[in-house]
């Protein structure tokens, strides 16, 4: 297995091998990271005069969604050396099993779908804003264009979505993007970059994209980018400490979209309890939800709070139910999900702490094969947040409305079943912090994983739009008696 | 049985919370290879009386299908994780649902706590009381991860306890704090239950001959319930519904006043350490604290010009780490003893959860003695071979442990030296000076996920246990 990996900066239409400035990083794995020093590589990196996005800008909408959807043609696994490095480097330095990680690179070309990308932009920021100034219907002295800005990405890496989407909506803005590869998957945006520079390097699209590989938490590179003179706007994924660090430059000019870690939950109704095939339908539905990608996203159940009482014959259903769950996750197709490569000790160790205590939880299964920690009493397990593995806490409460305690900003999706409670909770839910309410009914897997899944394009994501938010909304406000006709201004 | 060197002495396995009755010196000049048989019979003897009898134990028995002890190896399974300690539902602490609580507990003690009274109680404080009349001797952990673990010591262990404690110190400073008391510095809280700091009650107090002659920086201590609900209270703060959480506003009021007290912490310890410098100018004394403490006055009594003098046959005895101070001069131990003027310092290495400290020898190895079994396990769990030189996260058995199971795997990643070659004299298992947390993290630390399972921060701990008690 190699050990070393080159990483190249993508510098805007250029490929910088790492040579004599090149620098090492220990990545995660046992892998070794050899890249160019990024302190010598700054000016490669950002975008110092804004005026330079001209180009992109003159860019019509659709020549760059045939640009990407032609890249996307050659985003298969099978055929692209770049995507073979970049997967059997995600494959060590992540969390995903072999077969979800190669589902989820096979999915890749989807991302680049041309009516996806359209309806996407259109629905969101809207094709024409992009491409020209729309006036007002109400004031059309005045005119309102969404024009392309510099942008700062620390992506995440958990799952390599993070670097395509990255792109996708880098190139669809019209905006030049610099993005910081994470450790956990340091080099899909530079494949998927190294691809579209085969295409054609000198594509307007390929002038605004830079990738590269830095330490977090590196001073000097945050103190070098971060500057409203470099960056206009900064979207940072993950955990605290990415953007705790960020915040320390960040001023006035520099707009943040922190997309905070997030901690997802499923409710499920006392209807489960009552018979086997509700029984067996719930938890199919929340071994869907909890063990999709083993766990590693953050769309991923970790608490489940179900509608009962404490009573030993309540419990016994609970942890019935819970067996279920463990069995049910045992038989999900294994491009969603399978047994973890190792056990994650510190989890393990809290599973086996609180299973000595008959009288508080009950625990089956374990974080290689997945597992459930019932708690006997209406409260979550006070390790709630490292749930992980496919390991999930189930807890009973008597009136699901008292799950809103438990709802804040960090809770991104919840999994309802049955039905019935989505009315009954839905705008309590969505004014705790809630940020999206998904079904697990049917118990088909594949089924229920593409109900969770399909959306429409453009959906708000987080409970923000960061299409809308990555854009400049200008306006031009021109003499009342200049106003331009609507049909001139349309053209 | 041992196969037994010394002729004049060989550890019994009855009682080995005799061994020390002699002083800590004839067990120093015995090989562990020579006494691991006996400690291996005490063991044997304590897994018998024990799994039957402590019902998480007995569980963990079961779970691991253990049915005898007759190796090491054999009991490796039945390590407590510190989780162990703390497994009981925080929510019991919130709603201060005593019965509950005490019947976690006791679970983890031969004791019957099932007999306790336990009308009237309204704090965690008044049930660590409690639990103290009935003849507990409960110890909690400085909670700065949230949440207090509860160690069931009881009156049992007190006297073999109090015998290990006292002679550590003994070998680690020379004095015998039984014969010889002295004016005691302490700059941290005073009583309480936490382990670091009922120890300091129990067996410091007297050293220093009384009460009155144990000077501390604060005369209160943080009450284990602020400890214990300072994250809980700090959430229901943000919301603005600190007061739905039901809590006595003497404890509110507490709580206000140790933020506040932490804030003022550095200039309160200054401030204190150059009081008693004038008081007890000329005279003996033994300075405890931790290193931190100890660096940060020296600094700013350097900047100051106020330097201390003591009489000669002062001491320091400090322990605790350099958690959470950054920038320490190198040879920090110089640097303070020079600062004070005090040629003796004393070390002993020990954790909550392990009855006997182990002291620093003139080589400035912690010398482990034999009522403690040490194991060092590898990143991946696998008992190190006890041979040679081996770093490792170390596990034990403290045979003092009566009434608790006294397995333990702790997160300290030491160097223990097997070979008993150390140049001091002294013969045991030896741990080397540089003591660390044993680290899960591998590689690159800004690995990025979506997904928010990071441990909660908590600012208000992080302010109040600051450096103030070595864990």
């Amino acid at each position: 297995m190699t050990n070393t990996y080159r990483i190249p900066i993508i510098a805007r239409g250029r490929i910088i091998e790492p040579g004599e400035d090149v620098v090492e990083y220990q990545g995660r794995g046992g892998a070794t990271f050899l890249t160019p020093d990024p302190h010598k590589h700054v000016h490669d990196l950002v975008l110092g005069n804004p005026v330079l996005l001209q180009d992109l800008q003159q860019t019509p909408t659709r020549d760059i969604i045939d640009f990407l959807a032609e890249a996307g043609k050659r985003l298969h696994i099978d055929d692209n050396p770049y995507l073979q490095e970049s997967f059997a480097l995600a494959l060590r330095a992540g969390g995903l099993a072999e077969p979800i990680l190669r589902g989820v690179y096979e999915d890749l070309p989807l991302l680049f779908d041309p009516d996806a990308m359209f309806a996407q932009i259109d629905s969101t920021i809207g094709v024409d804003y992009l491409d020209g100034w729309v006036p007002s219907p109400t004031g059309p002295h005045c005119r309102v264009r969404a024009v392309g800005t510099r942008q700062l990405h620390i992506t995440a890496g958990n799952v390599p979505v993070v670097a395509a989407l990255t792109i996708v909506r880098g190139a669809l803005t019209k905006s030049d993007i610099l993005i910081k590869s994470p450790s956990n998957d340091p080099l899909t945006a530079n494949a998927i970059m190294r691809t579209l520079l085969e295409l054609d390097a000198g594509h307007p699209v390929c002038k605004h994209i830079a990738v590269a590989y830095w330490k977090g938490g590196d001073e000097f590179m945050d103190s070098q980018i971060v500057r409203t003179s470099r960056i206009d706007k900064i979207t940072a994924w993950g955990g605290m400490s990415s953007v705790k660090h960020i915040q320390k430059f960040l001023t006035p000019g520099i707009d943040l979209t922190a997309l905070n870690p997030k901690f997802s939950m499923s409710v499920i109704g006392k209807e489960a309890l009552e018979s086997e095939a509700a029984m067996d339908e719930a938890a199919t539905g929340l071994a869907v939800i909890a063990g999709f990608y083993n766990q590693t996203a953050c769309v991923n159940t970790r608490l489940v709070y179900v509608e009962s009482e404490t009573d030993d014959a309540s419990l016994d259903k609970l942890a019935e139910l819970g067996r279920k769950v463990v069995a049910a996750f045992q038989r999900l197709p294994e491009t969603l999900s399978t047994p973890a490569k190792a056990a994650n000790a510190d989890l393990e160790a809290e599973l086996e702490a609180v299973a000595l205590e008959d009288d508080f939880y009950t625990v089956e299964g374990n974080t290689v094969t997945g597992g459930v920690v019932v708690s006997r009493f209406p409260d979550r397990v006070d390790f709630y947040d490292q749930l992980n593995n496919r390991v999930v806490n189930i807890v009973p409460v008597a009136d699901l409305l008292d799950v809103v305690k438990w709802c804040d900003d960090t809770t991104q999706t919840v999994g309802i079943y049955p039905e019935r409670l989505r009315d009954h909770l839905l705008d309590a839910f969505a004014l705790a912090g809630v940020q999206r309410l998904v079904p697990l009914q049917g118990g088909d897997p594949m089924q229920i994983y593409r109900d969770i899944h399909a959306m429409p394009p453009g959906m708000p994501h987080d409970g923000i739009e960061p299409l809308r938010r990555n854009v400049r909304w200008v306006i031009d406000h021109r003499p009342l008696t200049e106003a331009v006709p609507l049909s001139i201004a349309a053209e | 049985m041992a196969d037994v060197s010394q002729e004049t002495f060989a550890l019994s396995p009855e009682q080995p919370g005799n061994w020390l009755d002699d002083g800590y010196e004839r067990l120093f000049q015995l090989s562990w290879r020579d006494y691991q048989d006996v400690q291996l019979a005490v063991l044997k003897r304590r897994f018998e009386e024990l799994s039957t009898s402590v019902a998480a134990l007995e569980k963990l028995v079961k779970r691991e299908g253990v049915t005898s002890v007759n190796s090491f190896e054999d009991a490796l399974p039945l390590l407590f994780d510190h989780r162990v300690y703390k497994s009981y539902p925080l929510s019991l602490i919130e709603k201060r649902d005593f019965p509950k609580l005490t019947g976690w507990l006791n679970r983890l003690t031969t004791h019957d706590l099932g007999a306790m009274d336990l009308a009237g109680l309204t704090t965690i404080e008044e049930w660590l009381d409690r639990l103290d009349a009935f003849g507990m001797l409960i110890g909690h952990s400085t909670g700065t991860t949230g949440k207090l673990s509860f160690l069931p010591r009881s009156g049992t262990e007190r006297r073999s306890w109090q015998m290990a404690y006292q002679e550590a110190s003994r070998a680690a400073t020379g004095i015998d704090s039984r014969s010889d008391t002295v004016e005691t510095f302490f700059p941290g809280y005073r009583g309480g239950h936490h382990m670091m700091l009922k120890m300091l009650w129990l067996f410091d107090v007297p050293a220093a001959g009384g009460p009155e002659h144990f000077h501390t920086l604060y005369p209160t201590h943080v009450p284990a319930d602020l400890s214990s609900l300072a994250g809980r209270m700090q959430s229901a703060e943000d919301r603005g519904e600190l007061a739905k959480l039901g809590l006595d506003p003497a404890l509110l009021k507490a709580r206000e006043e140790m933020i506040a007290q932490a804030k003022r912490r550095d200039q309160d310890v200054e401030a204190w350490f150059f009081k008693l410098f004038e008081q007890f100018r000329g005279k003996r004394v033994k300075i405890g604290g931790t290193f931190s403490d100890l660096i940060r006055t020296a600094r700013s009594g350097i900047e100051k010009g106020l330097k201390p003098e003591f009489a000669p046959g002062s001491f320091i005895s400090t322990g605790g780490g350099m958690k959470g101070f950054k920038d320490a001069p190198e040879d920090w131990e110089g640097y303070i003893k020079d600062y004070f003027g005090i040629e003796k310092l004393g070390m002993v290495y020990g954790m909550s959860e392990g009855m006997p400290n182990h002291p620093r020898c003139s080589q400035k190895n912690f010398h482990i003695l034999p009522q403690t079994i040490p194991f060092l396990f590898d990143r991946d769990m696998k008992l190190l071979p006890r041979e040679g030189v081996q770093t490792g996260r170390l596990a034990i058995f403290d045979l003092l442990a009566e009434t608790y199971w006294g397995g333990f795997i702790s997160g300290d990643q030491v160097t223990i030296d097997w070979e008993e070659n150390c140049g001091c004299g002294w013969k045991g298992p030896t741990v080397g000076p540089v003591i660390s947390r044993f680290a899960e993290m591998e590689g690159g630390d800004d690995k990025i996920s979506c997904a928010g399972t990071a441990q909660a921060y908590n600012d208000f701990m992080d302010f109040v246990s600051q450096g103030l008690a070595p864990s």
